[in-house]
């Protein structure tokens, strides 16, 4: 119970997010591969709609070898514009099924996740937070992450663009419950890549996002 | 690994922050990409896109649409590929630095005010202004 207050309350918090524009534009679709510290997750989605994507999403649970299978759909809450800048409140949720893997023998059964991100940026900025809710079948599970970056130089569109980023990642349940990760983001026209590191635990980070 | 991963970052923006520096050109286009463009009212008045004269010589009409909210190439992406599948566009366009759309409407084919407004909030954001002809 206290668990999931805990999970709750992170959810709630409101504020920003690791991945990159999780909505497209209309007919769009995006290829979004990451593995952090805990997780290596692929995620496919479609905008048909500009305020909505919904996906097929894989992630396997590392340390426990546990693979989530299903669906996401995800919703810009709200958009803010301006000249220079954008801010951006996303709320998802996926639904599917967990297994055990490898040496794990748990049976496939029911499991979801629900979240929230946002993110603010300019061609200069970036502040982002996400927060996570899951259960793969080994009980419920939170995470929160928040990220800020700042570009060196700032390009057109077409460029190569980079960013410097540090992100401070909390799972309650986890021996080391709060990690600093650095990393870098390297950006043109429709691919994303981001090179990190965790020293806390040792692990790299890895993602990208290829819309097309 | 975390010099390794250190000086990966070093090496990354010294080399590719190098390689974007630009002369300086007494209008001030291609100084500093940065933040503090057309604020306060102030207009920079876009640099055309080789594409955009190009088709502009082929007899096509020019389009500047002012767009709020475009700040990295999944903007622009999202605006160049929403319009460049519409047939009456001859040429589309970003401009990071002046945030406005560049379009050609290709000659003897029209796209009104309304269509181009619905198609800037169908990529995902929000349009500030749009200028035609001459006056683009």
């Amino acid at each position: 119970m206290r668990t999931f207050a805990l999970a709750a309350s992170c959810a709630l918090l409101g504020a920003a997010a690791a991945d990159a524009r999780p909505v497209s534009y209309e007919g769009g679709w995006t290829v979004i591969g990451e593995s952090d510290r805990e997780s290596t997750s692929l995620l496919t989605h479609h905008t048909p709609h500009h305020e909505w994507s919904v996906g097929l999403k894989a992630e396997w649970m590392r340390d426990s070898d546990i693979v989530f299978t299903g669906v996401q759909a995800t919703h810009l809450v709200k958009r803010w514009f301006a000249p220079d800048s954008q801010a951006n409140l996303y709320a998802f949720a996926g639904a599917g099924i967990a297994e055990g893997i490898n040496a794990n023998p748990m049976d496939a059964e029911a499991a979801g996740l629900v979240g929230v991100m946002a993110d603010w940026e300019t061609r200069r900025w970036f502040v982002s937070y996400e927060a996570r809710v899951s259960d793969f079948g080994s009980g419920v599970d939170a995470m929160q992450a928040a990220r800020v970056g700042v570009a060196p130089y700032v390009g057109d569109f077409g460029d190569l663009h980079t960013w410097l980023m540090l992100e401070i990642d909390q799972r309650p349940e986890r021996d080391e419950p709060v990690t600093v990760t650095p990393l870098i983001r390297f950006f043109k026209g429709s691919f994303l890549l981001e090179l990190g590191y965790t020293p806390a635990v040792n692990e790299p980070y890895a993602s990208f996002t290829y819309r097309f | 690994m975390i010099r390794i991963f250190l000086t990966v970052c070093a090496l990354a923006v010294a080399g590719f922050g190098a390689a974007h520096a630009q002369p300086a050109n007494p209008d001030g286009h291609g100084e500093d990409h940065g933040d503090n463009h057309a604020h306060g009212g102030e207009t920079l008045q876009p640099t055309l896109h080789e594409d955009i004269t190009t088709a502009l010589a082929e007899g096509g009409s020019l389009v500047v649409a002012e767009v709020n909210g475009m700040v990295c190439d999944f903007c622009a992406t999202a605006m160049t590929r929403t319009f460049g599948r519409r047939d009456e566009i001859g040429a589309v366009h970003v401009d990071l630095d002046t945030k406005t759309l560049q379009l050609v409407i290709r000659e003897g084919l029209s796209m009104d005010d309304a269509t181009i407004t619905d198609l800037v909030t169908r990529s995902g954001y929000q349009l500030a202004s749009i200028r035609r002809g001459t006056g683009a």
